[in-house]
């Protein structure tokens, strides 16, 4: 004989409305609410934590810019004076290659000069502000224009180009006034190449 | 669906029996919750914590009246439990008889309880509640049957006191049974057993003679004994003549009784005792169904 029954009889007093348990599928209802909590949790923690870091690389990256914008200005400033300074040594080497050295101007003219001629006044003007322009004016003691030829033919041999001529013959005297502006003979071939 | 409701789904208690249902073990029914289980007799109340595992604590016991007992020693006893509930062993006030061709039919458990007419038939009687437990080899059956003023008195009782009464049950009834499913393993009736089962549980005693897997004399008392042993050893003698000279004796007792099972082994000599009992036995059986 087997005997089997292990439940326990009970005499209380039953209560008319006891309901039977949900079934245990239903349990998938407050797991799923508690896993959807545990995950908003966990995302709302690392919506934080991305956020704290956002707001701490904008601080990072505002400071940089600012020390950026700060070095870019101290550049610009260093480049504005740089330049400046170039512009100065650039007029002051322009100046020192337009102001040419009159000795050999000078030589030349005073070579020119012929047997039966002389120089009587001779005056080379030069302005600071424009030094490689040289105002001439050359009184000879001749009587043709053929020295003066000479005299200029010398000076173009220079490389100078006279501007403004103006000659005046009197009695055995010749006025000669022009301006004078060297020009470089290799400027021309370096522009040629240039093109 | 209301606020209690929604709360009963998220702590998951939805989805258990409720406390009160008595078709759920008293596991399912707290899972996690600490009870107190209380054992009542005539003139002595006796109770025993059950932890949140299940584990019964130490049992303390009072020889007075319980009522009187349970209002002066509720303060103490109330913090014992989580939320008030409580299991009820009724140790008095109840009968165990033998009874013959009663009905079988499928569903008569169910009818037991509400229309116990329908099973008993003439043995029927008005103001009980009832228990059976039939006997798969022959036409005999274990009725147990309760006072129905009594469980009512006793729920009150309990119910004044502060504690929400979850289960009434009969502790000598239990012992009975697991007894009855402890020596009656093998099924079908090519190993009969033959036995003198004697249960003792606060202060009743229930003998039921089994032969050849018949169940022949069945004898129960409440309230025979107290500190003293001796009215187990009086009520049970007359059975040794009667008893075949093979059948041994298959003792359970609530707490173990080192004496009792030495004074039986007097009483009756030359008989093998087989003895179930272990400490908070009734209790764990409570808890384990």
């Amino acid at each position: 004989m087997q005997i089997t029954e292990h439940q326990i009889d009970d005499f209380k007093s039953d209560r008319k409305d006891i309901a039977p348990p949900l079934p245990a599928v239903l349990r998938l209802v407050p797991l799923v609410f508690y896993c959807s909590i545990a995950v908003a949790v966990i995302l709302s923690s690392i919506f934080a934590i991305q956020f704290q870091l956002a707001v701490q690389k904008r601080e990072n990256h505002k400071t940089a810019t600012a020390s950026v914008a700060v070095q870019t200005q101290d550049a610009k400033n260093q480049r504005t004076a740089l330049e400046a300074q170039i512009k100065k040594a650039t007029d002051i080497q322009n100046w020192v290659a337009s102001s040419r050295p009159l000795q050999p101007l000078i030589l030349a003219i005073t070579r020119s000069m012929g047997p039966r001629s002389s120089i009587v006044d001779l005056r080379l003007d030069r302005e600071a502000d424009n030094p490689s322009q040289i105002k001439m004016n050359l009184s000879m003691g001749t009587d043709s224009t053929k020295q003066l030829d000479l005299t200029v033919e010398k000076i173009a041999e220079l490389n100078y180009r006279a501007f403004s001529p103006t000659q005046t013959l009197g009695r055995g005297q010749l006025d000669y006034k022009a301006t004078l502006v060297h020009q470089d003979p290799f400027s021309h071939q370096n522009e040629e190449a240039h093109r | 669906m209301n606020s209690i409701d929604l709360k009963s789904i998220l702590n998951f208690s939805a989805f258990r029996p409720e406390p009160d249902d008595p078709s759920a073990s008293w596991k399912k029914r707290f899972p996690a919750e600490k009870t107190v289980f209380f054992g009542l007799g005539r003139g002595a109340l006796s109770w025993r914590a059950i932890s949140r595992s299940g584990t019964p604590g130490d049992l303390e016991s009072v020889r007075a009246d319980p009522k009187e007992v349970l209002v002066q020693s509720s303060d103490h006893i109330k913090p014992l439990t989580d939320h008030g509930w409580c299991a009820v062993s009724l140790c008095t006030r109840y009968v165990i008889s033998l009874e013959t061709n009663l009905s079988r039919r499928s569903g008569s458990e169910e009818m037991l309880k509400s229309n116990p007419r329908g099973v008993l038939g003439g043995r029927y009687e008005r103001g009980k509640r009832y228990a059976l437990t039939h006997n798969p080899e022959t036409n005999s059956s274990i009725l147990l049957a309760f006072d129905e003023d009594q469980v009512r008195k006793t729920e009150g009782l309990f119910t004044e006191a502060g504690f929400r009464v979850g289960r009434v049950c009969c502790g000598a009834y239990i012992l009975l049974k697991h007894a009855l499913v402890s020596a009656n393993t093998v099924k079908g009736s090519e190993q009969p057993v033959s036995t003198f089962y004697i249960v003792c549980c606060e202060g009743a005693v229930c003998a039921l003679v089994q032969d050849q897997d018949r169940w022949l004399e069945l004898r129960s008392r409440t309230d025979v004994y107290e500190e003293d042993l001796t009215p187990i050893t009086d009520l049970l003698a007359p059975f040794h003549s009667r008893l075949a000279p093979e059948i041994g004796i298959t003792l359970v007792c609530d707490e173990p009784m080192e004496d009792l099972a030495e004074r039986l082994g007097k009483v009756f000599a030359n008989r093998a005792v087989i003895d179930l009992s272990r400490p908070a036995l009734l209790a764990t059986l409570m808890v384990q169904n």
